[in-house]
């Protein structure tokens, strides 16, 4: 009797598992659409273009609101285009009014929030209630930061807000006076100085035009009902897993760049030159912060393109660091990607120890094993940070390699340790960093700083915290020494730069402390300068003091190795991955053979 | 029992304010300012001063009618948990994690204690045979193995290599389909340490003189197993079971994490991660309350199965 209970039991197990597992192949089955797969590692915050700060928002309102500019998809160097201006600005002699000319056949996406539920003609006075909300301080914008001090009247205005008791109360009709729509097509932006950067800004998914009518249909909630004019518009937002956006019918639309840059019409990046945008129906994102799933699915072809995690680097890239035979048995392409960014040991340079000893800054420098470290925690991929601008950066300097700042020496340390305790008149004391994260990764990296700094001889101690406590102690200018990075929101070295220039000191990652007069007076300069030629000498000019200072220990600069799908047509890199999706075009073909192809390899 | 379960009630009174003045003091006091990291990095300080207002943040933790720890225990109260950091009421969030998350862990947990209970039950009665040696082996090694395994192993030879399930939740599954995969996985991790919990109970049961004397009477096998030694094993199997009903609330972490289930595992471990108080302090308030009003059905469960148990 027993064993036939023992075999029932194993019986029901089997058939559950087998009824289960009789069920059409989901995934292939959503793959006959033409609607663009895609993941995110995170859960987006909102689509609120006024508080968005997250890149993973950014990304997904991009395809939502339109700005008045854009990158253009294909030139590199980045070139501003217009999108829902009529043209680029005519900006005055004295470099503070830009005047704006808005396309006529604009229209919000239908909605209930407008007259019959039909999307209004986009105006002027759209731009400036954006902006307005922006300023608002009971929004609680975390965009703000981007208008600070530059636009006439917007200060006094967020003043203005200061005084109300709740968001609602807010009047938005009260005059700005940087802000005039003269027509319903004609906006007029005064800047209380020359910024040149300003262009860049209006290509800031935050910057978009809002549809009053909707903010105050949905007051808190708009920040699930993005109402705006793109190509596409939000179908599902299941928080925290998964997005779904849909062509928008009434798009006007626009057609694919004609020209890009040398080797694109090879790579058939110009293939839909001139074509109506967007191609694809719609586009998904899962929200899949585990690696596995994410890989497997991208395997299984449910998902079109990742970048390639850690623990499968050795599956997709050999060791000449090109695809493998099994990647190239399933027609995979590989992307590499440099990112405008920087990763740093930064010094506090108010410290007593640190800020007064520059040999122990150049000697800590000098003790950390830069190649090793980017072996270890990037399979290779990063590049060693010879300078504080990126190599994809137009004012980057070739030259910078030579002055040798990021290079390891560990006896070199040891010399210049015994040079640092002269001027500490004794030992030095034990050193203190602050990691910002307390997981595995964060804590191997703290391990590998600790053991380079210990092999010169210095005493650390690692500080590993969670990000509150990190951004608190950085604002109270108590970490000694910290983690950090810095990712370029625009494509201009003072981006970078901004991090050492004085008056910039506060929350966040400009806590170097860093005070260089010469420095700061350069860069007042620079700022209000055009793009040109000198502008990227003096931009260099001052990277070089700022590196002679050593106020941090510069470590890589970040490459992506994105790997995609044959089918998923027009993906180029590009660092401002906003609103990107109506580049897309899918071979349904390719995509549907493509189930034959992984049957070889599983 | 009437007046037992009006004492317990009011013994709930100091445990949950020792949970609501434990979870303030954790997120308010000791978690460091939240208002930082909602500022963001590039916040001046007047913005940083505002969201402080917003929230709330700006009042005095205890000594005033308007602290933060009155209005803490008010919200609790109240059930009304504010908004999360996404600016979506926190109730709601809960309330649409619910039956993802049950649809995992009702099943898996009955899973468990179907079978274990039926397995524990016979191979105590087989034991010291091949079945219960071949048994205790199989759930010492699934003791042993690492959850995270079973997961990574399951997705990957069954949904990825075989193709028997979905790799991942998309919201177009049935739930039959996006669940069956994890409640396998949770069952078989789940059954080791629970079969060899109840066969251990099972044996002391299976040593007593009753049972002797009904097989002595003539009673089948399946009568002596299941009505007597299963009836007079209750009080330990009432205890896991029972209070094991509060944790399928919260979820199962790991799953929902792993297979995309948009449950309350899932919303909690990621609230964890982004540091939203405001959902980790709703999620910790209701599992104590559930815990608490278990604890209290244990109570009288005991009573209804156990005549020796009395609860005046």
């Amino acid at each position: 009797m027993l064993r036939k209970v023992f075999l029932i039991i194993i019986v029901l197990c089997i058939c559950l598992v087998v009824v289960a597992g009789c069920r059409k192949d989901q995934g292939q089955q959503s793959r006959s659409d033409n609607v663009v797969h895609t993941a995110l590692p995170s859960k987006i915050a909102g689509l609120d273009p006024a508080n968005m700060r997250d890149v993973y928002s950014a990304m997904v309102a991009g395809n939502i609101f339109e700005p008045l500019y854009q990158y253009h998809y294909l030139k590199r160097p980045y070139e501003v285009i217009p999108l829902i201006a009529e043209s680029m600005p005519i900006i005055s002699d004295d470099g503070l009014t830009y005047t704006i000319k808005i396309k006529h056949d604009v229209l919000f996406h239908d909605d209930k929030c407008f007259p019959q539920g039909k999307g209004r003609q986009l105006i002027a006075e759209d731009f400036i209630y954006a902006f307005k909300r922006l300023a608002n301080i009971k929004n609680l914008s975390q965009n703000w930061s981007m208008f600070d001090n530059k636009i006439e009247g917007l200060d006094e205005f967020r003043e203005y807000t200061k005084t109300c008791k709740t968001e609602d109360e807010v009047d938005y009709s009260r005059d700005v006076q940087g802000l005039k729509a003269v027509d319903n097509y004609t906006l007029i932006i005064k800047l209380k100085r020359r910024w040149p950067q300003f262009i860049y800004i209006l290509t800031d998914p935050s910057t978009t035009a809002m549809a009053k009518e909707a903010v105050d249909m949905y007051g808190k909630d708009i920040v699930a009902h993005p109402i705006g004019t793109g190509p596409f518009k939000l179908k599902t937002w299941h928080r925290g897993s998964y997005i779904e956006l849909v062509r928008n019918p009434k798009f006007r639309g626009e057609p694919y760049p004609t020209e890009g840059e040398l080797g694109d019409k090879e790579a058939g990046y110009l293939d839909d030159a001139g074509k109506t945008m967007p191609f694809v129906d719609g586009i998904t994102w899962s929200i899949i912060q585990e690696e596995q799933p994410l890989w497997l699915l991208f395997m299984n072809g449910q998902i079109d393109v990742k970048t390639i995690p850690k623990d499968n680097f050795g599956e997709a890239i050999n060791a000449n660091m090109q695809l493998t035979d099994k990647m190239k048995t399933l027609n995979m392409q590989l992307e590499k990607f440099s990112e405008p960014s920087f990763y740093f040991l930064g010094f506090n340079m108010e410290d007593k120890l640190l800020g007064n000893n520059k040999p122990l800054r150049r000697a800590i420098s000098y003790a950390f094993d830069r190649d090793r470290f980017i072996e270890l925690f990037s399979n290779g991929r990063y590049v060693l940070a010879d300078g504080i601008i990126p190599p994809m950066m137009a004012s980057y300097n070739p030259q910078i390699k030579m002055k040798g700042y990021s290079i390891y020496d560990p006896e070199k340390a040891k010399n210049l340790i015994k040079e640092a305790e002269v001027i500490n008149k004794g030992k030095l004391s034990l050193l203190k960093v602050g990691i910002p994260g307390t997981d595995t990764l964060s804590r191997q990296m703290g391990q590998f700083i600790k053991k380079c700094l210990n092999d010169v001889g210095l005493e650390v101690e690692m500080l590993y915290m969670d990000w509150p406590t990190y951004l608190e102690k950085l604002n109270s200018k108590s970490l000694q020494m910290f983690v950090s990075g810095w990712v370029a929101t625009v494509p201009d070295a003072r981006d970078f730069l901004e991090n050492f220039y004085s008056p910039n000191w506060k929350a966040g990652s400009k806590s170097f402390n860093y005070y260089n007069p010469q420095v700061d007076k350069l860069f007042e300069q620079v700022e209000v300068m055009d793009d040109s030629p000198q502008r990227r000498e003096l931009y260099r000019q001052m990277e070089i003091m700022v590196m002679d200072d050593c106020p941090a220990a510069l470590i890589n600069h970040r490459v992506s190795y994105v790997l995609k799908h044959d089918w998923y047509k027009n993906y180029k890199s590009h660092v401002f991955q906003y609103g990107l999706a109506k580049y897309r075009r899918l071979d349904l073909q390719e995509r549907a053979e493509y189930k034959k192809l992984l049957k070889k390899v599983k | 029992m009437t007046a037992y379960i009006i004492r317990r009630l009011i013994y709930t009174v100091p445990i949950v304010a020792g949970v609501l003045l434990l979870t303030f003091v954790l997120f308010s006091m000791v978690g460091g300012d939240i208002s930082l990291e909602i500022a963001g990095k590039n916040a001046n300080q007047e913005t940083i001063n505002e969201i402080r207002h917003e929230y709330g943040l700006d009042k005095p933790l205890f000594f005033s009618w308007d602290s933060q720890f009155v209005n803490h225990f008010k919200s609790a109260m109240t059930f009304d948990f504010g908004r999360a950091r996404d600016r979506e009421p926190v109730i709601d969030k809960i309330k649409r994690g619910i039956a993802p998350s049950l649809s995992i862990a009702v099943p898996m947990f009955l899973g468990v204690v179907f079978i274990s209970i039926s397995l524990a039950l016979l191979v105590a009665f087989v034991r010291g045979s091949a079945w219960d040696t071949v048994t205790v082996f199989i759930c010492v090694a699934g003791m042993s193995i690492p959850y995270l395994s079973f997961i990574l192993f399951g997705q990957y030879f069954f949904a990825y290599k075989w193709s028997f399930f979905p790799i991942y939740f998309t919201p177009g599954l049935k739930m039959y389909q996006y669940a069956t995969l994890p409640v396998l996985i949770g069952i078989v991790t789940g059954l080791g340490s629970d079969l060899r919990f109840y066969r251990t109970v099972m044996l002391d049961e299976m040593k007593n003189d009753y049972v002797r004397t009904a097989f002595a009477k003539g009673l089948s096998t399946r009568k002596v197993l299941f009505k007597h030694v299963l009836k007079n094993a209750m009080i330990p199997i009432i205890t896991t079971v029972v209070l094991a009903i509060p944790y399928l609330f919260l979820g199962s972490l790991l799953l929902e994490r792993f297979f995309g289930i948009p449950g309350l595992g899932y919303l909690m471990i990621e609230a964890i991660g982004s540091r939203d108080y405001f959902i980790i302090n709703a999620m910790t308030y209701i599992s104590a309350i559930l815990f608490v009003l278990f604890n209290l059905i244990t109570d009288i469960c005991y009573a209804l199965v156990d005549p020796r148990v009395s609860l005046d």
